[in-house]
């Protein structure tokens, strides 16, 4: 079933076809929708789920958690700073290994206020123990929506998912809604390890001397590093059944290419027309989308890397006194290859605040790449007028 | 990875080994909850005693005949009290703190009605040889007939008028309660077996010594029908007259010739009704009153309905004196007013400014007040030109004579006399019965002050509380954010115009399912429904269900944190001191 909608009405769909079974969210500009969709679901009937109204993100977090520890499947969404005031709570479902499966509609961090997109807000919640995936189209978010809790019941890890705010989360597309029932065999109802309950109750998450401590920090580490291979299967599946997959990064006419533009988000789709018409005049360039961002697929990415000459990473963000936090940690990831299979890379902060990153901005981070003579430390701050 | 595990395997979320059964959290605790059903402002205001938040508990649950018996336990007229009680009940109603007062009133004149559609089983105790005279069928006399015919005696009414009901029918008019509603809920009285005599005046048609003679005990219930007088000059003009003898008039269905212009001089509910009745007869209507709007005593509809159709309102206005044309009186002389300091009844007393005007008028009708005139036949009965003096339980100064109603010192409302008549059943039955329990028994008889209970003092109450307190639920009591705000649904009346031009009743009430829905408004004060909210916010998960119904605490695990009082929408948890 084809359907228009907007990104965050996708999100909604997505939910709905896990049959989530406990919301809590607190309703913030420009994710409100996903709200407002599921609490209509909800209401209809069309999703019977508990939707816990909560007077704050932290709570809606605490929700989730404790319901998630019933065993139940559970979902929230935020933005910016409810994200951040979640923080602490992101934490505890981390560390508590619980599947919880959130939205975050990418907005810039304030102040200044600002309402527009930008990733500062997620990747400020890199080390709290959850996956990262960055969505670029609605379509990729209906499905990643369902096979994230997929990859979060396997491994009993949380995961976020990413939509750049008003791009994506007010843009309406075509979008096809997988089967029902084919969704219900992909995807059965959440069996979970241990479970709160109060016919057998016992305490969860208290203290846990230093002995012990770091070998629970180790399984966490541990099953964080399985999510790349997981999902690959969990997306070999989907594929199979629904003919669609994405990857956890995705090359786009990489092949002799002499030139990669490494992307995520929205900021992919005008990157591929970009590389197309790039093509058309015989030019040797691609794009390399970057889906996931925790765990960090180093591997993938050293391969996908190799012996490409220049790279030129995008970073809708900004580790303030550092830099673009993308191009940061591919450095780090390309570090062990040997000198001469490794990229040139010239990072670039752009986009910020939900600043237009049209395809002439992307052309000049292509001329100003090719200019490069020897990559910079310091990564280029495109269009800024200080 | 060159990471390794620790020296043992350690699971993936820390859960504790044993059941968290084996700590005893309820040693913690300095204070424990308690499920204690409190009053609810209604039930504490109403001066006939009802169990109003009881009948709608009843609602709430579908259980309709059962909540009509309930009302009837205490109020033998609900049709007309549903129509014309003053209603205290709903300026008590917690209510008005999240979106206004449940409109108790149109609950009650639904079941009243109901009652008539379907009557409830008559109830009568066992039978008792006493037999009791009351002297008239006002409110008072057909409470005080109707509760002791339910404790099983033998009970006569004695009507001086040709037909029940008192004030109810010489006072009120019949846009206001129509007269078969009240014969209706009168029959049901005379069918509990109370007989009713009308046409015979005690004192002239019998002598009150007979009366006490044949008869066991004896209730005076004979209202109050004289207007109290102006006391200045040119009273005596024709075309000055008392406003009570005029309702009585109108309301036996004549149609007194008024002229064109009628001046009311006084604000309460008789004055109300003299205003609403001239416009009724074609003349143009003038109330003058000494104080305010705010300060006057008649019903708030009232003043709104009179306003409504047309009635002028002159305030402030003291009457000095008359004038007159050809021996008729043509125009009332009055003294402005100014408002000064509170009197004894709390309101801003009228003080005078000195400045005189005139008020034209054809009629003038004088509706200050009442007083009940009883000639007294009983010297040793103490009272006042307020009315005779009653005990807690309606007895006068002298032995096994009781009094209720407007003849009394007290209130003059008809819930009032309803109330009146109730305590002097109780007090008459306690008396013959020679049970004489202290205060403490009476005062378990109220809610908080409130009036007595017949559903308790007859053993009858089918409403269990739970260890109830008897204080009064206020709104800081309630958690409103518990309850969704819902528009109080308001009376549909008969268009102004139209009112004013006949005597159709013009308060047409809710339809049954609209007062359905009202009574679904009722919060429950204090009272637990059973809603969970304790048991969902308990973090210890220390309540369950109780077998048999409510909810049973594991003192063991309760740490006395206090949440589920704090979170109970209605003010039915208590949190102690007591340790358990």
């Amino acid at each position: 079933m084809k359907k228009v909608m907007v990104g965050n009405h996708a999100v909604a769909w997505g939910v709905r076809l896990a049959r989530v079974e406990v919301i809590s969210a607190y309703p913030i500009t420009p994710q409100t929708q996903v709200v407002e969709k599921l609490s209509e679901m909800c209401a209809d009937g069309t999703l019977p789920a508990r939707f816990i109204k909560v007077e704050s993100e932290h709570s809606a977090m605490a929700a989730v958690i404790g319901a998630s520890a019933t065993g139940v499947r559970t979902f929230t969404a935020s933005s910016s700073h409810g994200l951040l005031y979640m923080h602490e709570m992101l934490h505890w479902a981390g560390g508590a290994r619980l599947p919880i499966v959130m939205v975050d509609v990418n907005r810039a961090v304030g102040a200044p206020w600002n309402i527009w997109t930008d990733q500062n807000d997620s990747l400020s919640q890199r080390d709290t123990g959850w996956v990262q995936l960055y969505c670029e189209h609605n379509q990729e978010v209906v499905d990643t929506t369902v096979m994230a809790f997929k990859l979060a019941e396997a491994l009993d890890v949380p995961v976020m998912l990413m939509l750049d705010g008003f791009y994506l989360s007010h843009t309406a597309e075509p979008v096809d809604i997988p089967d029902q029932e084919m969704v219900d065999r992909f995807l059965p109802k959440r069996e979970a390890p241990y479970r709160l309950d109060t016919e057998h109750p016992h305490a969860f998450g208290g203290l846990v001397k230093p002995d012990a401590y770091m070998e629970m920090r180790w399984l966490q580490q541990e099953a964080l590093n399985h999510v790349p291979e997981t999902l690959a299967a969990i997306e070999k599946d989907w594929q199979r059944m629904f003919g669609r997959s994405y990857g956890a990064i995705e090359a786009y006419r990489a092949q002799d290419a002499e030139l990669l533009l490494v992307t995520s988000g929205t900021v992919t789709s005008t990157a591929r027309a970009v590389v197309d018409a790039r093509r058309a005049q015989g030019e040797k360039i691609g794009v390399l989308k970057v889906k996931m961002f925790r765990p960090f697929p180093s591997a993938l990415l050293r391969d996908a890397l190799r012996g490409v000459p220049r790279v030129a990473v995008l970073d809708r963000n900004v580790s303030p006194g550092h830099g673009g936090i993308f191009a940061e940690e591919l450095r780090s990831a390309l570090y062990d290859l040997p000198d001469a299979e490794r990229p040139e890379l010239f990072g670039f902060v752009l986009g910020l605040g939900g600043r237009d990153i049209t395809p002439a901005v992307i052309d000049d981070v292509i001329a100003q790449t090719r200019a490069g003579q020897v990559p910079s430390r310091e990564d280029l701050w495109v269009g800024v007028n200080p | 990875m060159t990471t390794t595990p620790g020296p043992h395997a350690v699971p993936q979320v820390a859960m504790s080994s044993t059941s968290t059964l084996v700590t005893r959290t309820g040693s913690w605790k300095y204070q424990m909850p308690a499920y204690h059903d409190r009053v609810a402002p209604c039930n504490a205001r109403c001066p006939v005693g009802i169990d109003i938040e009881g009948y709608m508990n009843l609602l709430r649950e579908g259980r309709v005949d059962e909540a009509r018996d309930l009302l009837l336990t205490e109020n033998p007229l609900p049709a007309v009290t549903g129509r014309v009680c003053h209603h205290p009940c709903e300026n008590a109603c917690n209510r008005h703190a999240l979106d206004g007062a449940v409109a108790i009133h149109a609950v009650e004149r639904m079941l009243g009605d109901l009652a008539h559609q379907r009557p409830a089983p008559v109830v009568r105790g066992t039978p008792r040889a006493e037999r009791v005279a009351v002297v008239g069928s006002g409110p008072a006399g057909l409470a005080c007939g109707y509760h002791l015919a339910r404790l099983g005696y033998g009970v006569t009414i004695f009507e001086s008028a040709d037909a029940a009901g008192g004030m109810l029918r010489l006072g009120i008019p019949e846009y206001r309660l129509r007269r078969d509603v009240l014969d209706r809920d009168i029959a049901r009285v005379a069918a509990h077996g109370v007989e009713i005599k009308c046409g015979v005046r005690v004192g002239t048609d019998i002598a009150w010594s007979e009366l006490t003679k044949s008869f066991n005990a004896v209730c005076i219930s004979t209202g109050a029908h004289t207007s109290r007088a102006l006391g200045v000059p040119g009273e005596d003009l024709a075309g000055v007259r008392p406003g009570l003898a005029f309702l009585r008039e109108v309301n036996s269905g004549k149609r007194p010739a008024l002229g064109q212009r009628v001046l009311v001089v006084g604000g309460g509910n008789t004055a109300m009704d003299c205003a609403r009745s001239a416009m009724r007869l074609g003349a143009k209507v003038t109330v003058a009153y000494r104080r305010t709007r705010e300060q006057m005593p008649a019903i708030k509809e009232e003043i709104e309905d009179a306003m409504r159709e047309g009635a002028e309102f002159v305030f402030l206005a003291n009457p000095l004196s008359f004038n007159e044309t050809n021996g008729r009186v043509s125009a009332m002389v009055c003294e402005r007013m100014a408002l000064g300091e509170p009197d004894a009844s709390g309101r801003r007393r009228p003080v005078p400014t000195g400045e005189q005007f005139t008020l034209e008028a054809d009629t003038v009708l004088t509706a200050i007040g009442e007083s009940s005139a009883l000639q007294n036949f009983f010297p040793d009965v103490e009272g006042s030109d307020s009315g005779l003096r009653v005990d807690a339980l309606g007895g006068t100064t002298r032995d096994l004579l009781y009094a209720s109603g407007d003849v009394t010192d007290l209130e003059r409302t008809v819930a009032d006399a309803l109330g009146a008549g109730k305590r002097a059943a109780i007090g008459i039955d306690r008396h013959l019965r020679h049970h004489h329990g202290d205060t403490a028994e009476l005062n378990a008889l109220r809610f908080a002050e409130g009036n007595l209970s017949a559903a308790r003092w007859s053993g009858r109450d089918p409403i269990r509380r739970t260890a109830p307190l008897n204080t009064v639920v206020k709104p800081d009591d309630l958690n409103f954010t518990q309850f969704r705000r819902v528009e109080r649904h308001a009376d549909p009346h008969l268009p102004s115009d139209l009112a004013a031009q006949g005597f159709d009743e013009v308060n047409a009430g809710l339809s049954a399912a609209d007062a359905m829905d009202e009574a679904q408004r009722c919060l429950n004060c204090g009272v637990c429904t059973e809603c969970d909210v304790c048991l969902i916010f308990c973090p210890d998960a220390a309540i369950t269900h109780a077998e048999g119904g409510a909810y049973v605490v594991a003192m063991d695990y309760c740490k006395g944190c206090g949440i589920c009082a704090a979170e109970c929408p209605r003010g039915a948890i208590t949190m102690t001191q007591d340790r358990p």
